[in-house]
């Protein structure tokens, strides 16, 4: 009787009636509710615009009403020369860019975990050009490139070579955005492989070694299959992130010359941007992003990440 | 709790109410560069003298017309004044982005800005060209100029201005020649896109040659004129330094400014850099001319830089207000001290100005806005350019000979704008 009496004393002195003990009893739902609106506002407002957009014609005057071309945009796609030089540029940049990173980074990360472990400033210095601006490392390719003064040039005339056009050159243009892009992303490759490194159990390469397993066959049967999920996610993330080149190539090319490095995120800048053809553009984006979607899942099926 | 909620709305409610105090009464969207600046330092002067807060947006010259098409085609009302390049008026126009200036004329009882202003300066600010309402006011009086060492053309058997791309390609390959791979007679845009178009038109021009048929019913880029055209563009590459395919104004102006090339074309914000000792060892040497002819008379490119008003904008009289301001002869001639070339007649025959050596190309400038040409006038401008400068840059590098360069550009441009 009297707890009673007590309890309906403190509920009577509680400022406040139900709507304020419901907000209590929310509180971590209230909490959230900002970031998960403005997530929801900068996630599904540009997804569902995307979607909706792929099926119009949307003309840049905005007083023309949009006009449902169904799949229009996308029949579009397999008849425009630029486009399909644009994929298959950057499907050429893809594999090559991501191939050598990968051998780079895979080999400098044995290297520092076998001979080099205590050179904790190299390491660092590895990473330098990781945490660059990407406009930045373009700027910096671009005065590397120039062909009047330039520093590989300079390198070049020193060494008794003849001078190239580089960015300029039609047959080396897209191997030097390579280039860049292999300085840059290397050391993320080379960071991720070094900690896979550290994390590998010793007991395996004693009793290798007792066997006397060769270096090669230990790396092969030990090193590789126990890195796997790591080699995994770095690859995944660099293909991921190499399908949308932009920086590079917009400020050392251009796309040129004559489409050498067009790119399929340049093209769809210019698109949506210079030409204003935002319903082309976001069919673009939408194939893009279905095709790096398909191909992630198949890769992390096919190297049972998910495992 | 929830009064703590409450609180916390009530403060940032207030902080919303504070900061909106201080935003600006006018916002203008301008390149990055000379442009830029010198209407950030004109907006600064405005705010002083008026009251007026100015936001300055700068953005690099791509992105200067990809804000302003955004805010355009979704009405932000973002932007109040955009700085925009002559050849984007028809896009923006023709879209609906911009305000017709007529009736803020009307109300000063004048049908449009003064006849100080140069005719072809004006032009460009009617939409359709030179006919239709003012959708602008000129700001910046770009056009091309043909740039080139007279000593070293002396030199090269050329004495007094080249008159016609042949004495051009005469001397310049002779300078070449004698370079021996580190200096060379001639350099040019050859980047993809804009930078390739902006130095080829002023050859198709004075060949006789044009995009489009008078009546703009025709691509006219398969005919013999533009063929003469291509023949000389690619003449001159052939004496330019190795890597011109990705040249853009930079490295034209860096090619110059340090000796290695003795001419070419360029916008005239660069005089202000070749006679800067800080920047150029070519101080006091380089020349200016109007374009030189091929068959027929040389023309310029005009690169205008325009002032208008968007259609959303909210505070459009502020607006106009602050662009007659800024487009008085006063701020023209304070503008030219900044390094933006005028578009007043009064300005360009200043005493004051004309007498002092950084201003000597003056009247060759006047000259070459008074016979240049605008890129064709057309709302899909930068579809055109794209096209025409991948073709034009597959010709610079080689992939294709010019005849099919030619043939290409035709064949895309009548798909883009329908005209076959």
């Amino acid at each position: 009787m009297v707890r009673s009496e007590s309890g309906t004393l403190t509920a009577q002195l509680r400022p406040g009636g139900g709507l304020e003990r419901w907000a209590e009893r929310h509180l971590r739902i209230l909490m959230l509710a900002p970031t998960l609106l403005i997530l929801a506002g900068l996630t599904l407002f540009p997804t569902v615009y995307m979607l909706t957009a792929a099926l119009q014609k949307v003309s840049p005057d905005p007083s023309v009403p949009r006009e449902f071309v169904g799949l229009g945009n996308f029949a579009r796609m397999l008849t425009d020369p630029e486009l399909h030089l644009a994929v298959r540029n950057t499907v050429v940049f893809t594999s090559v860019a991501v191939t050598l990173e990968f051998l780079l980074g895979l080999g400098l990360a044995l290297l520092f975990d076998k001979y080099i472990r205590r050179l904790n400033f190299l390491k660092t210095i590895l990473l330098v050009p990781m945490m660059i601006p990407p406009i930045a490392v373009a700027l910096t390719w671009k005065l590397i490139y120039q062909p009047q003064f330039g520093v590989l040039n300079e390198l070049m005339y020193r060494l008794g070579l003849p001078a190239q056009a580089w960015a300029g050159d039609v047959n080396l243009a897209m191997a030097t955005i390579i280039a860049a892009d292999v300085w840059e992303w290397t050391p993320f490759i080379f960071l991720l492989m070094l900690a896979g490194l550290a994390s590998l159990p010793s007991e395996p390469y004693e009793a290798a070694q007792v066997d006397g397993a060769s270096a090669w066959r230990q790396f092969w049967d030990l090193t590789i299959p126990f890195l796997k999920p790591v080699i995994a996610i770095a690859l995944l993330l660099r293909i991921m992130d190499a399908l949308r080149l932009f920086d590079l190539v917009f400020i050392l090319t251009v796309g040129g010359p004559a489409g050498a490095t067009e790119t399929l995120s340049l093209y769809i800048f210019k698109v949506a941007f210079t030409f204003v053809d935002i319903g082309y553009a976001a069919a673009i984006s939408l194939v893009v992003l279905f095709v790096t979607v398909g191909f992630s899942t198949w890769f992390i099926k096919r190297l049972r990440l998910a495992d | 709790m929830l009064r703590k909620l409450f609180l916390t709305l009530a403060i940032a409610t207030s902080a919303l109410a504070i900061n909106g105090v201080a935003w600006a009464d006018i916002t203008i969207l301008v390149p990055s560069g000379s442009e830029g600046d010198g209407l950030r330092a004109a907006a600064d002067d405005y705010a002083k003298m008026k009251g007026t807060k100015v936001e300055i947006v700068q953005a690099p010259y791509a992105n200067v017309f990809e804000k302003a098409a955004n805010a355009g085609q979704t009405k932000s009302g973002a932007f109040d004044i955009v700085l925009m390049d002559d050849p984007w008026i028809p896009f923006f126009a023709e879209n609906g982005h911009l305000e017709d200036l007529s009736s803020y004329f009307a109300k000063l009882g004048v049908p449009g800005p003064d006849n100080d202003f140069l005719a072809k300066s004006l032009s460009v600010c009617r939409n359709p060209y030179n006919t239709g309402p003012f959708v602008c006011i000129p700001y910046v009086g770009n056009a091309q100029m043909f740039f080139y060492d007279g000593a070293k053309f002396a030199q090269a058997g050329l004495a007094g201005t080249p008159a016609t791309w042949d004495d051009v390609y005469k001397a310049a390959k002779a300078i070449t020649d004698a370079g021996g791979g580190r200096f060379y007679g001639y350099v040019f845009r050859g980047g993809q896109g804009n930078n390739v178009v902006a130095d080829f038109m002023p050859l198709l021009w004075s060949y006789g040659a044009n995009l489009f048929n008078a009546d703009r019913t025709k691509v006219t880029l398969d005919t013999k004129e533009a063929k003469d055209a291509m023949t000389m563009f690619m003449t001159l590459r052939e004496i330019s330094p190795k890597g011109v395919e990705s040249f853009g104004p930079e490295d034209v102006g860096r090619a110059m400014t340090s000796g290695i090339a003795s001419s070419s074309i360029n916008w005239p914000n660069w005089v202000a850099t070749f006679e800067d000792p800080s920047q150029s060892q070519v101080v006091g040497k380089i020349s200016y001319a109007p374009m030189p002819a091929g068959t027929h008379a040389g023309s310029s490119e005009i690169g205008h830089w325009t002032m208008g008003i968007t259609s959303a904008s909210k505070n459009k009289q502020e607006a106009f207000d602050f662009m007659s301001w800024a487009t008085s002869p006063e701020q023209i001639k304070i503008s030219a001290t900044r390094g933006n070339p005028p578009v007043r007649f009064s300005v360009f025959t200043d005493p004051e100005l004309t007498s002092q050596p950084q201003f000597r190309h003056y009247p060759t400038l006047m000259q070459a806005i008074n016979f240049s040409t605008p890129r064709p006038r057309h709302p899909k401008w930068p579809e055109i350019e794209n096209a025409l400068g991948i073709e034009l840059s597959k010709a610079v590098a080689g992939t294709v000979t010019p005849n099919e360069a030619l043939k290409n550009a035709q064949e895309a441009i009548s798909k883009i704008t329908n005209m076959y």
